[in-house]
């Protein structure tokens, strides 16, 4: 019984679409399989003749039982009945197919060929990996990690330690190899729990040529876990130190970080004619305000009244910072990779618009141009995250540790508004703080979204 | 790094000793023909002159006696280093030194420390029989409480020697005959310590790990240097202390080579090198390529005969030979 689904752990014949005697080629589907999720088809990858059907329709069995034996062409009976008599559970007598007198069966490879060791039960072996002859092969412990790592099949290999162990050297060499003749090696073909017996027919499947070294081919067939993933193709990208860091930090701090949202709307009108009014006067001296920064100097003056948004959790204690330093999320170039960073303005509360304004502007440059220093992006106590420019309406961002809060913002965008009872035109921005609830109750944050909206909405506070 | 200046192993101890005992009036040297003639190996040359006979004291032939007497002068404040002709000569010292120093401040709850040195020749000094050629790491490891030191150059047996003196534990210094001769540069200067616990990369390498310490650590140099002809790149680590063991050191460069021979001229039954396997089988399990290697000395007793001798001891081609073993290019 093959496993043709993630979770699969049994599978009940729906019903055999062929007979014991009928002759079956390599893709023809068999019998209709009902796993946890769906009923499915189940194909066969070789061709031969039905020789026993094990399990009848309507009958549930685990994964990894056999369900049937097909014979090859040019097989004879006389393995597959030894297979079939020997019981389910193993097949010892039988020895490997390959050798021309046993039977090509249902059952995953190593479940059917073990050998030896007739007395034990399936699972206490179910991950040996078994050699093409069916003999069991010896790994050395730093050979099967960088297998696992890199998806080499074992099986495939021949080792060139002392009792045929296979080594690092065996699985570097196979590595090194892999790029002329990708299929082959990796783990394309089933290891456990598929039906083809044969790593040349996942090989026929179209691959991708790794051009790059970044790029390398995926395996659209199953992986060792005996998962059976139909005709999904990807393409595989190396993960860059930068993503790596933002995955291991974004799921920390989405899991250990009990994360609730405040979302509130903020009327522009008057800042945007501020905006407007202020940069077409100082467009001669070089300096154009962006609506951000406005915002992250509004944060930072609500932070003396609410100090609580400003601060950290340190286990036992809370650490309420001094400074009040934001850091503005900057997006990297797509075609470079993608990334973001988090570019740290200092003291903020006690820098006027233009140097917020000036400083972000630098520090966004350098992050695209050349990376920022720890320095750049160290002592955050409160972030800004601003998808405004392009269009989003509202969104939620994730805490960027150790801060408590960040505020993600949309755009300051023309919408139909009610002002004095009266519908009317006027800007409206859409701002969602997402808190740790360990250090900021929500009325605490709803309390600092009304100090931020009183300074957002009179924005000549934000001057002085 | 400050200037250095060659000298000899001994010269090297001799150094240290006197450094301290200037600087320190509780350091005391003790043992049999440690004063009058200089040390029995010319370790302690002129030291009597300096320091006089208060406090570099020959004694008779009674190593159980001038030992226990020596923990009773720690227990009570000084600072002895005590000289054993040859470690093999402190068997009959096994009680005071096994039995009452590493245990001392345990059992008193604290109340009394014992800041003391033991020191001599350890592993066979050449075609001295199988009663005077112990190499008593493997025995002596095995006790909790001690520190072990192992060096291999005289700059390592210079700053470990101070370091020991200012240990307030019981330190078992290790010397090898066949060093003692040996030359080598020596930071000049009373200030330079080496921590315990911190072993040395003599030489980098990709492919296979070689540990050791004390004398053998040459001989992996020269095992190093001759696989290196092959094509098999070698990194050795001398290990300088064995208690406390730097087994943290071992694992990074096992993480990088996969393979690794430990080269101990103890018995292999029960030995530092058995102990450095076995953690090491724990620790990079997931990264060995083959099962550690280890050369030791023949678990027969020491013969006098030079040729059995020398294949008795660990030696170059067998490190060689476990090495090729070790990495499957024998």
């Amino acid at each position: 019984m093959p496993r043709l689904s993630d979770t699969m752990e049994s599978g009940t014949i729906v019903r055999w679409n062929v007979k014991e005697g009928d002759a079956v080629k390599s893709g023809m589907v068999v019998a209709d399989i009902e796993t946890d999720k769906a009923t499915m088809e189940m194909p066969v990858f070789d061709d031969g003749k039905i020789l026993k059907l094990l399990v009848p329709a309507g009958q549930q069995v685990k994964v990894g039982t056999q369900i049937a034996l097909i014979l090859e062409d040019g097989e004879s009976l006389d393995g597959a009945q030894a297979a079939t008599s020997a019981g389910a559970p193993n097949a010892s007598a039988a020895g490997r197919p390959s050798q021309s007198a046993s039977a090509n069966t249902f059952v995953s490879a190593n479940s059917s060929t073990r050998g030896a060791s007739s007395v034990e039960p399936i699972d206490a072996q179910a991950e040996e990996i078994l050699q093409a002859d069916g003999a069991r092969v010896r790994v050395s412990p730093v050979a099967r990690r960088i297998a696992e790592q890199e998806r080499v099949d074992l099986g495939s290999l021949k080792g060139s330690g002392p009792g045929g162990r296979i080594i690092k050297r065996d699985v570097m060499n196979a590595l090194e190899n892999r790029g002329s003749n990708p299929a082959a090696k990796t783990t394309d073909a089933p290891r456990t729990g598929a039906m083809s017996t044969s790593t040349s027919q996942s090989s026929a499947t179209p691959h991708v040529a790794a051009s790059s070294s970044l790029a390398v081919p995926v395996s659209p067939t199953p992986r060792s876990n005996g998962l059976v993933v139909a005709g999904l193709q990807s393409t595989e990208v190396a993960v860059s130190s930068m993503r790596q860091i933002i995955a291991k930090r974004l799921v920390e701090s989405k899991t250990t970080i009990p994360h609730y949202q405040v979302t509130m709307k903020f009327e522009l009108d008057r800042l945007m004619a501020l905006r407007e009014k202020l940069n077409s006067e100082l467009a001669s001296m070089g300096i154009k305000l962006s609506v951000n920064d406005f915002i992250v100097r509004g944060c930072a003056l609500s932070m003396a009244k609410h100090p609580y948004i400003n601060a950290s959790w340190a286990g036992e204690k809370i650490l309420m910072h001094q400074q009040v330093n934001v850091g503005v999320a900057v997006a990297l170039d797509e075609e470079k990779g993608g990334g973001l960073l988090v570019a740290v303005i200092r003291d903020v509360d006690r820098k006027s618009l233009r140097a917020i304004s000036s400083e972000t502007k630098t520090l966004s440059e350098k992050a695209r141009s050349r990376g920022l220093s720890m320095e750049d992006m160290s002592d955050s106590t409160f972030t800004v995250s601003n998808l405004g420019m392009f269009g989003v309406e509202n969104f939620t961002a994730i805490i960027n540790p150790p801060n408590s809060a960040i505020l993600a913002c949309g755009a300051a965008l023309k919408q139909p508004v009610v002002r004095d009872d009266q519908l009317t035109i006027g800007y409206e921005m859409t701002a969602t703080l997402s808190l740790d609830h360990r250090v900021i109750d929500g009325a605490m944050a709803a309390r600092w979204l009304n100090t931020l909206k009183g300074l957002l909405e009179n924005p000549a506070s934000l001057l002085v | 790094m400050s200037a250095t200046q060659e000298i000899e192993f001994r010269d090297a101890i001799r150094d240290a000793m006197s450094e301290e005992m200037r600087r320190d009036k509780r350091v005391m040297l003790i043992g049999e023909e440690v004063a009058e003639y200089n040390g029995a190996y010319k370790v302690s040359r002129g030291m009597l002159d300096e320091f006089g006979p208060r406090r570099v004291i020959d004694t008779p032939i009674s190593e159980s006696g001038f030992a226990g007497m020596a923990i009773g002068a720690a227990m009570l404040g000084l600072r002895p280093v005590v000289e054993f002709m040859s470690w093999s000569f402190s068997l009959v010292a096994a009680d005071p030194i096994l039995n009452n120093a590493p245990k001392m401040l345990f059992m008193s709850g604290g109340q009394f420390g014992c800041p003391i040195v033991f020191r001599g020749n350890d592993g066979a000094g050449g075609q001295l029989g199988s009663t005077h050629s112990w190499c008593v790491e493997g025995l002596f490891s095995n006790v909790p409480g001690i520190k072990i030191v192992i060096p291999s150059t005289p700059a390592d047996a210079k700053a470990l020697m101070k370091t020991a003196i200012r240990d307030d534990d019981p330190v078992f210094f290790m010397e090898s005959e066949r060093l003692l001769g040996m030359k080598g540069d020596v930071p000049v200067g009373d200030d330079v310590l080496l921590k315990f616990g911190q072993a040395c990369v003599r030489r980098t390498g990709t492919d296979c790990t070689l540990a050791s310490w004390g004398r053998p650590v040459h001989f992996c140099m020269e095992a190093a240097e001759e696989l290196a002809k092959e094509g098999i790149s070698c990194e050795v680590i001398d290990l300088r202390t064995i208690r406390p063991l730097d087994i943290g050191s071992i694992e990074r460069s096992v993480r990088k080579t996969s393979n690794l021979v430990i080269v101990d001229q103890s018995w292999s039954f029960g030995s530092p090198g058995s102990e450095v396997a076995a953690q090491i089988h724990q620790r990079c399990f997931d990264d060995l390529d083959n099962h550690v290697h280890r050369v030791h000395t023949e678990d027969v007793p020491a013969p006098y005969a030079f040729n059995l001798e020398q294949e008795y001891l660990p030696n170059t081609r067998k490190i060689c030979e476990a090495v090729r073993s070790a990495t499957y290019n024998a």
